[in-house]
């Protein structure tokens, strides 16, 4: 309350209100001292000093540019060259320092008669508005001819430089954009990422594939130079130089002849297909069908072009090798075949009847022979793709059992393969489906499990894989891209109780192809090796939830055409998986692809291991 | 109707020009619209003549005098009903900053709302001297100690919560406009001179406690010449567009510094150097006269208020406004070290702008909302 007298006495607050004011005047003094003090302080800049630094000003001509580092380059395994830079040409302008802005507009339109004249004017017109002293590169590029048909006349456009640059190039195209990817340029979510003093002066980026995952390597270190240029920036010389430091050459596991070659033989067919050495898990071909050119993204991709593959219903962008999940059918079957024997729920001698089809809880099971294989082994059942066989097996193992046994060979788990985004699969197991469904199996569900069906999804990848270490007995491998990618270590083994099992279930897909019954044995007839294999059909229930126009709907309910193998049989040098979409059954179309493929591989490597040995030989001499 | 008929309070209104309808100072108008004209001829010049730029620095004046015209509207009286509250919550988002703010350039100062970002170190600006004011609204000149000594832990608790961010520099301003409030409430002079005689002494401790690149600017702005091609480059190539200006300077959109990239952020921290070589000595002594012509305004304005509380804020946002003045120009002129702090209404518009426009726009309102005094 005695505050609230103050208000009141009014000589009082006459008083108080001297004194504010009295600190008013004091503030003020204090400003109008200090304002005169930074007008000392400009004096002594502009007046006092000015010729010395008028003198810096005119003289400050030493800048300091970045120089990108070459980014490396990508070869495949034979040292063909995958992915390459190339020099292109382009104009950068500076409108402060042009003299007839229009004037080399139309020079521009004359030169580049290649370029719409309308896209040129578009250009300009916002040209005009942009900062006037910074330098903007036209985003066309120049050919070899007409940047020196401009280098002849450049001295009538002050302002204009012509700069070259290194252009990602791949030369193969298409062919395996899925394993090599594709670079494109730096958008502002990677920008807020990078690191800045790595990437100044690069536009470009890895977006996908082998570019993406060793984008460190491959991108190498900026360096900078020291420029002399005149007062109005054009440049005079070069003062000091640290270069860049070029990014690394890598060298791919793949065989872009086989790739191709594989590639070819899908023709229209959407699907993929992956081969690996099964020695040491080098990928020789990743065909994911269709494919798109990755040079159209290098310099960014115009919206005609990016709509027509993003809404092409064959869906080119996806990596159907790691990221395409198939029901893998049959395929499966030698993997559940050598669980069963391992673990006694059957021997590989004891003979089932087949009448075509089981019965369990009401419901009828079918072979896909209708009238059924009668008595069949373990070998035969394998070789002719019994169905009802590994129906009984199935009930009897149960699903976790099956699930142990296909585990060790990496179904349901991703690979570790060098490219980013693996799709794991499924492998369905009783906790699978109480964590991911909240429901408890069925028996029933086991019999559709045990031929592939169900709710297994694999990737080809994963089908390669496991292929690959059934090939070599049980050593793990690790599928890569990058050759030399992986440190020599001690390879993993999956244990087995009896060596002769693998054998047992190889000899069984060894009689795919070569036996008297086998589903492929028509194209395993008359060749010079012994392969073995297993075909598979996967009844669709859609790959995605695209939906498909009318006419494509009936396609897109054909069966999924797989197939695994491996040869030679003995001492197997390639395994490969195959996945044709919606083109019936294993044997039709996968089986013949893939033998075809092997085929050819093991027929390249012959002939470069008679080359050698003419070589040594004429050496010898 | 004859005119003696007209009653005295009606011709009071009748004469009522717009801007004093709208609570608008004249005076004060004509200072802040001629150095935002000057602000947005240096910005255009700075960007290179960039239409794009210039377009959006006059979308945010406009939207910055816009809100000046809205405080001007608010009394006295209800700022000083919410004062409390105001200051409760910008604590509170200040300690949000702290436990959940978005990280940029190594400190965390950005509250994130959605799309919508916002410094609560920039609503402290105005909050912090307010509520100071506040406290002193009913006290004597001078006031008690007791008193005295709550500001001034109101005023330490706000700065650390900054300076924790990390924001020296900005921590260090908003202790200065409370400050300020107790220097205008009567802080004895001992005291005062007490006070700066301690901070001199505790330097060398603040020394131990500082960042590495605080450490760092200090150093190059002892010696710029040490690292030439790294932080000193800035300070060096200031100088250069200041000295290189001369008397007359080079003319507008004459400046090759700005234009050939030796100066760093010319549209913003930097625009002071631009303006001082387009427009040489001449150019600086008439933006520096504006400039106390507009802290004249502010300090009238501080006089004519009628309670402690109005002439304190008055007061206190003026010597602000000095404050910021004379930092950014000591700064790129090489007087002081390199704090990131734009020119008062002259750079490229950021979230600094609205806080000052907001400023003036309370001055406004005090200027204007005036009680009768029939009593």
């Amino acid at each position: 309350m005695s505050e609230q007298l103050n208000f009141n006495s009014d000589a009082e607050t006459h008083q108080q209100k001297r004194r504010f004011r009295f600190r008013l005047y004091f503030a003020y003094g204090f400003v109008l001292l200090l304002f005169a003090f930074l007008i000392a302080r400009m004096a002594h800049l502009q007046w006092i000093n000015y010729e010395r630094y008028h003198g810096l000003a005119e003289g400050n001509r030493i800048s300091v540019e970045t120089i990108a580092p070459t980014r490396g380059k990508i070869f495949d395994r034979n040292h063909v060259l995958l992915a390459d830079n190339q020099p292109v040409f382009t104009l950068s302008m500076i409108r402060e320092n042009m003299d007839d802005i229009h004037a080399f507009e139309l020079a521009l339109m004359n030169l580049l008669d290649q370029t719409k004249p309308e896209k040129i004017e578009k250009y300009f017109k916002k040209f005009r508005k942009w900062n006037r002293a910074k330098s903007y590169s036209l985003p066309f590029s120049l050919t070899e001819e007409q940047a020196a048909r401009f280098s002849v006349m450049s001295y009538q456009f002050p302002g204009v430089t012509l700069t070259a640059r290194l252009k990602r190039v791949y030369p193969h195209k298409s062919s395996a954009v899925h394993a090599l990817g594709y670079v494109g340029r730096i958008n502002m979510k990677e920008l807020k990422k990078l690191d800045e003093s790595v990437y100044r002066g690069t536009q470009i980026i890895g977006k996908s594939g082998i570019e993406r995952f060793y984008e460190s390597r491959l991108h190498g270190y900026p360096g900078v130079q020291q420029i002399e240029t005149n007062a109005r920036g054009r440049i005079l010389r070069k003062l000091e130089t640290v270069p860049a430091k070029p990014g690394e050459d890598l060298h791919l596991t793949i065989d872009i002849k086989l790739q191709e070659y594989a590639e070819s033989l899908f023709g229209n067919m959407r699907g993929a297909l992956v081969a690996i050495d099964p020695q040491n898990g080098e990928v020789l071909a990743f065909v994911s069908m269709p494919t798109f050119d990755p040079n159209l993204f290098v310099d960014g991709i115009d919206q005609k072009n990016y709509d027509r593959l993003l809404y092409n219903p064959d869906r080119p962008f996806i990596n159907r090798v790691i990221n395409g999940q198939y029901p893998p059918g049959s395929t499966i079957k030698p993997f559940i075949a050598l669980g069963a024997i391992e673990n006694d729920y059957i021997s590989p001698t004891k003979k089932i009847y087949d009448p075509g089809y089981i019965d369990f809880a009401g419901i009828r099971y079918r072979d896909w022979k209708r009238t059924g294989h009668g008595l069949v082994d373990m070998n035969s059942a394998i070789a002719e793709s019994c169905d009802t066989y590994f129906y009984e097996l199935g009930l009897s193992m149960g699903i976790d059992a099956i699930h142990d046994s296909m585990a060790p060979f990496g179904f349901g788990s991703i690979t570790h393969i060098d490219i980013n985004g693996e799709s794991k699969g499924i492998l369905p197991s009783q906790e699978w489906k109480r964590m991911t469904k909240g429901k408890s199996w069925y028996r029933g569900e086991t019999i559709n499990s045990s031929i592939g069906q169900g709710y297994h999804l694999t990737t080809p990848l994963q089908l390669a894989k496991a292929t690959a270490i059934l090939a070599n007995r049980g050593k793990i491998i690790q599928p890569h891209i990058l050759r030399w990618a992986i440190p020599p270590k001690p390879a993993e083994q999956i244990e087995i109780k009896k060596i002769s099992n693998w054998e047992d279930v190889i000899q069984g897909m060894k009689d795919v192809m070569h036996g008297r019954k086998g589903t492929a044995r028509k194209y395993g007839k008359g060749l010079p090796f012994k392969m073995a294999g297993k075909t598979g059909t996967a009844q669709v229930f859609s790959l995605n939830s695209a939906k498909y126009n009318a006419s494509e709907l009936d396609k897109s309910l054909h069966d999924h055409s797989l197939f695994v193998g491996f040869a030679p049989v003995d001492k197997p040098q390639i395994a490969v998986a195959i996945i044709a979409e919606n083109a019936g059954s294993g044997s039709k179309t996968a089986a013949p692809l893939a033998v075809k493929v092997i085929k050819r591989y093991l027929a390249d490597k012959m002939q470069s291991k008679d080359n050698q040995k003419i070589k040594q030989k004429s050496k010898n001499k | 109707m004859k005119l003696d008929d007209i009653q005295p309070q009606q011709v009071y209104r009748h004469n009522k020009g717009i801007l004093e309808a709208l609570h608008i100072d004249g005076w004060l108008l004509i200072g802040l619209l001629l150095l935002l004209a000057t602000g947005t001829a240096v910005v255009y010049s700075a960007s290179g003549g960039d239409e794009a730029v210039i377009i959006r620095h006059i979308i945010r004046v406009g939207f910055a005098l816009a809100l000046m015209i809205i405080f001007a509207q608010i009394p006295p009286n209800i700022i000083y009903l919410f004062t409390p509250w105001l200051f409760l919550i910008g604590i509170m988002m200040l300690v949000a900053v702290i436990l959940f703010g978005d990280i940029g350039k190594g400190a965390q100062r950005w509250l994130n709302f959605g799309p919508v970002k916002f410094q609560p170190s920039e609503l402290m600006k105005l909050v912090l001297p307010i509520t100071v004011a506040w406290l002193f609204a009913h006290s004597q000149f001078p006031p008690s100690y007791r008193r005295l000594l709550i500001g001034a832990v109101i005023i330490g608790f706000t700065a650390s919560l900054i300076v924790v961010q990390p924001d020296l520099g900005t921590s260090l301003l908003i202790a200065m406009s409370g400050l300020f409030v107790l220097f205008f409430a009567g802080l004895p002079w001992k005291v005062i001179l007490a006070a700066i005689t301690a901070a001199v002494a505790s330097a060398p401790v603040a020394w131990h406690f500082m960042h590495a690149y605080q450490k760092q600017r200090v150093l190059t702005f002892l010696d710029p010449e040490s690292d030439p091609l790294g932080s000193g480059y800035h300070i060096i190539q200031s100088k250069i567009a200041i000295g290189s200006g001369g008397i007359q300077g080079k003319g507008f959109m004459g400046s090759t510094q700005a234009h050939l990239e030796f100066l760093p952020e010319s549209t913003t921290d930097f625009i002071f150097s631009v303006l001082s070589e387009e427009f040489g000595l001449l150019g600086v002594i008439t933006l520096l006269t504006l400039y106390a012509f507009v802290i004249a305004r502010g300090f009238y304005i501080a006089s004519q208020a009628q309670d402690n509380f109005t002439r304190l804020i008055a007061a206190s946002l003026t010597m602000t406004l000095f404050v910021y003045i004379f930092v950014n120009i000591g700064m790129v002129s090489g007087l002081l070290p390199v704090v990131g702090l734009p020119l008062p209404l002259v750079s490229y518009g950021g979230s600094s702008l609205v806080t000052l426009m907001i400023s003036f726009g309370i001055l406004m309102s005090i200027h204007t909302h005036k009680r009768l005094l029939t009593d």
